[in-house]
């Protein structure tokens, strides 16, 4: 895991890996910040317990897509501090391209009619 | 209880269960971990109730599962180039490995294998004949603690869940002594009205047909073939409080929160009929399988004696029920018929 590679290569993630990285995508957050984010994004299809949350955490610091931010209280939660995770160069390229590689999927679906409905039901990952 | 205690023991079993992750991984987060573990666990009970923290308990177990095996075998992987050299490293200055890792990696087996076989599997030995001929007087089976376990409305969505229903083999603590197993089927659920009539179960005033059923007494009986027709001597304390609080015009009626159990084998089973109602909490879980079964007597199934061990020893192949090996107890609900002449 040692050289950086390139988006390409990492594609597809896996979903809680894509969510993470959506929810670090407008802002920095903490670990509880993150599955909390995760769970909106998906209407609680997926909700990360601890264990898969920073398991693909410690990958995803290995494989460069993110990084550790300062260790910081959370004014909305408690005086605790809580130390934050920030996406990086590369974690935004490769959230792109997987977001491209999704919305690509998606336009195939549509072009065979298979997205009549409104709205599609989320899959949720392998929590 | 409330809540927060109910959090903070959570919590502490959590940080327990951390212990299982390898060091690295564990120093790096478990600290945050254990902080997003209360914190979620805090929110679900200020805005949903304690419903919800018991599923999300549940869910993280599962997610401590599946992750600390991932988490284990990957440090495995990334190690051991690492830990080759650092063998070949230590021999060539000559000393010994700690036996630190080797300790650790022992008291995590155990401690999972007791989780498993505390929470998850039972394995419980039959040593009566009371369910002839569906289980035998030494079968050796695995019994399967979560399926009647609620897991919550969340919970539901990850493990397949169906209460107890009528027809099931159930295993259970025998409610005059809860240190023992008993293995019944389930007759009556709460509000059924059962009576027998000459050897046949009268459920709700219908007949069941029961080919599952083993009749070897030609005589009669009279309590036992026509419960709860005439009082017997052979009835525990539960049993007579069933006799005198849940009998209305000569039928049994289950009470809320309670099964009704018979065995099998019906001339030759102590069951509800001599002992009263299960309590639903007293229900342990659903045989699973059949792993061994092995043709001994009763009183030696109990515990392992010298001459047992040498009994198994020297006849493990010829005494062993090689046919119902990895059998599955199957849950059968009888057939109505039509009502009482």
């Amino acid at each position: 895991m040692k050289k950086t590679p390139s988006p390409r290569e990492l594609l597809p993630l896996t979903p809680p890996v894509f969510h993470i990285l959506l929810a670090l995508a407008d802002e920095e957050r903490h670990g509880y910040g993150i599955m909390q984010d995760v769970a909106r994004q998906t209407d609680d299809a997926l909700q990360l317990g601890p264990g898969t949350l920073y398991g693909c955490l410690k990958r995803m610091l290995a494989a460069g897509l993110v990084e550790e931010s300062e260790e910081r209280p959370d004014p909305a939660l408690d005086d605790q501090r809580r130390r934050y995770y920030r996406m990086t160069e590369l974690g935004q390229s490769v959230v792109r391209a997987e977001a491209q590689r999704l919305a690509n999927a998606v336009h195939a679906a549509k072009s065979r009619r298979l997205l009549d409905r409104a709205r599609p039901s989320l899959a949720g990952g392998k929590a | 209880m409330p809540a927060s205690f109910l959090i903070r023991w959570f919590c502490q079993i959590y940080a327990l269960l951390l212990y299982s992750y390898p060091r690295q991984f564990r120093l790096q987060f478990g600290g945050e971990m254990q902080q997003i573990f209360r914190d979620r666990c805090s929110y679900l009970v200020r805005t949903q109730g304690r419903r919800r923290l018991l599923s999300f308990a549940l869910r993280s177990g599962l997610d401590w599962l599946a992750t600390t095996v991932r988490e284990g075998s990957d440090a495995i992987s990334t190690a051991a180039p690492n830990t080759l050299g650092h063998l070949r490293s230590v021999w060539k200055i000559g000393r010994k490995p700690s036996p630190r890792g080797f300790v650790a990696e022992w008291a995590m087996t155990i401690l999972v294998y007791l989780f498993a076989t505390t929470t998850l599997v039972q394995a419980y030995v039959v040593p009566t004949g009371s369910m002839e001929n569906t289980l035998r007087i030494g079968d050796h089976m695995l019994v399967d603690r979560l399926a009647y376990a609620d897991p919550g409305a969340e919970g539901r969505r990850l493990l397949p869940y169906r209460d107890v229903e009528r027809g099931d083999i159930i295993a259970l603590l025998y409610p005059e002594d809860v240190r023992q197993t008993y293995v019944k089927r389930v007759i009556g659920l709460p509000g059924d009205r059962i009576r027998l009539v000459n050897k046949q179960v009268v459920r709700n005033g219908r007949f069941l047909v029961e080919p599952y059923t083993q009749h070897i007494a030609s005589w009669r009986d009279p309590y036992r073939d026509d419960f709860p027709a005439a009082p017997d001597l052979y009835t525990t304390p539960r049993g007579r409080d069933m006799l005198l609080h849940h009998v209305r015009n000569g039928e049994v009626v289950v009470p809320p929160g309670s099964l009704f159990v018979m065995g099998d084998n019906r001339e030759n089973s102590a069951d509800s009929r001599y002992w009263g109602f299960v309590p639903r909490e007293y229900v342990v879980g659903k045989p699973l399988v059949v792993y061994w079964s092995f043709d001994a007597p009763t009183d030696e199934l109990e515990d392992w004696s010298a001459k047992h061990v040498l009994d198994v020893t020297l006849h493990i192949f010829t005494k062993t029920r090689w046919e119902r090996m990895l059998l599955v107890p199957r849950s059968q609900a009888a057939e109505e018929t039509g009502g009482p002449q």
